[in-house]
């Protein structure tokens, strides 16, 4: 059990962790388009992180990075990713206590449910709206995850390194 | 030495006078010089070369030195006035540009007397997800800037429509996102259409003409432009042209793909229209 002002230092550094990712989307892969989408970091950072601290603190993160990208990033849904990463975070959290645990192959699969989660509420915004594109969508969203891989190495690292840094007796 | 010179001297004398006489009348009747001086110069000539040539070289030395600082010097004031040139060129280049563009700007806003108000604003950002296509401006509600107000670019092809404003930014939905829809027409046949984004398209940067009439005679290259009913948008703001003509999934209807005017990757610079005359 951590004390309270060991809380307060940890989730500063997963803020100065998440800021640093985000000032990466912002600066650098925001101007990198390879197989004609651009890598996404968000729904890395949710994955990760929940994969480490667990459902509940997982969830109110992703609640967390939800809102700053529904506030940054432009959408016809004003709250998506508000709604969907924490369902991101919530099913990383679950397959990281009951099937992988937390590490790279872990930090892997449950991107790639947040990518797919992701995508699947932009197909269905498209449907609702008379424009539906599951398979364009689809594509999207594979090549999307596909060159956003690689950034679930060094995402991983910084967050374990957290992680570790924040739980020395565990 | 004093005895020799007192037993000897009136000798030397007379031989010092012969040898005087001798070289001076061989000198007056001969044309070279005198063996003598000509054998002097003999012995000292490679001295006198060895002489000049050390000379020469301290001399070119000196004025090696001597140049190669005052070349340090031309070379820096050179390379000084070169990058003011360089600097001046780009801004030539720079300005020319926008003296194009501002050219481009008037000429339209000769055209085009019902587009009253403009706003010019630089593009801070382009798309930022893979699932819309959106610009960010840097000019926002404190420059009179309001959401539906439509972007062109200097040539009045339409970029897109403001989507959300800030105090000194607003975001643009471009033409080709999912979320647009402009009343169109064919600038050659006058049918008029419905200009959607369609995210199948998105990634190739078209969009889609839908709802055409039936029976409508449209080729590739027909210029689509804004229809201007309703209001909401000023009429024939030129959205692109006709690519390919499609038929739905369903098979009843046709629509046609429709290439941007507007290369947005490539703007730097749009105007916002802020108000616009409604021409019935």
């Amino acid at each position: 059990m951590l004390a309270r002002n060991e809380i307060i230092f940890k989730w500063t550094l997963y803020a100065a962790a998440t800021a640093l990712c985000f000032l990466l989307q912002s600066f650098v892969l925001q101007r990198v388009t390879i197989w004609g989408v651009i890598p996404f970091i968000y729904p890395v950072i949710v994955a990760v992180l929940a994969t480490l601290e667990g459902p509940f603190s997982g969830t109110v993160f992703a609640i967390a990075v939800g809102v700053v990208c529904d506030v940054l990033l432009p959408g016809v849904f004003p709250c998506l990713y508000t709604l969907i990463f924490p369902l991101a975070g919530l099913c990383a959290a679950l397959i990281s206590q009951s099937w992988l645990p937390a590490g790279y192959l872990c930090s892997l699969a449950t991107s790639a449910i947040a990518f797919l989660m992701t995508g699947i509420a932009q197909c269905l915004l498209l449907m609702i709206r008379e424009k539906a594109a599951w398979a364009t969508g689809i594509s999207v969203c594979l090549r999307e995850l596909a060159v956003s891989a690689v950034l679930i190495v060094p995402v991983t690292i910084l967050f374990r390194w957290v992680f570790r840094r924040t739980h020395l007796d565990d | 030495m004093k005895k020799f010179l007192r037993e000897h001297g009136i000798w030397v004398l007379f031989a010092a006078a012969v040898i005087a006489v001798a070289l001076a009348a061989m000198s007056f009747f001969s044309n070279t010089s005198s063996p003598l001086a000509n054998v002097a110069g003999i012995i000292s000539s490679p001295f006198r070369n060895a002489y000049t040539s050390v000379a020469t070289w301290f001399n070119d030395k000196q004025a090696y030195y001597t140049d190669i600082h005052a070349l340090e010097e031309e070379n820096a004031a050179l390379r000084r006035r070169n990058a003011e040139l360089e600097a001046a060129a780009r801004q030539a280049e720079k300005d020319s540009e926008e003296n194009k563009r501002l050219r481009e700007l008037l000429n339209l806003r000769e055209q085009r007397r019902d587009l009253s108000d403009f706003e010019a604003a630089f593009v801070t950002e382009h798309t930022v997800t893979n699932w819309t296509s959106s610009l960010t401006l840097n000019k926002g509600t404190a420059h009179g800037v309001e959401v539906n107000d439509s972007v062109i670019d200097e040539t009045g092809a339409l970029v897109g429509v403001v989507s959300e404003v800030g105090y000194n930014w607003c975001s643009v939905l471009t033409i080709v996102d999912t979320d647009t829809s402009l009343g169109a027409q064919v600038f050659r046949t006058k049918d008029l259409g419905l200009a959607t984004g369609d995210f199948s398209l998105m990634g190739e940067n078209r969009l889609r003409l839908d709802y055409l009439p039936a029976g409508c005679q449209l080729i590739g290259g027909d210029l689509v432009v804004t229809s201007g009913l309703g209001g909401y948008f000023p009429e024939e703001l030129v959205i692109g042209s006709v690519e390919e003509v499609k038929r739905d999934d369903t098979g009843s209807e046709s629509y046609a793909v429709v290439v941007p005017a507007v290369d947005f990757n490539a703007l730097t610079e749009v105007f916002i229209i802020k108000s616009f005359d409604i021409v019935t």
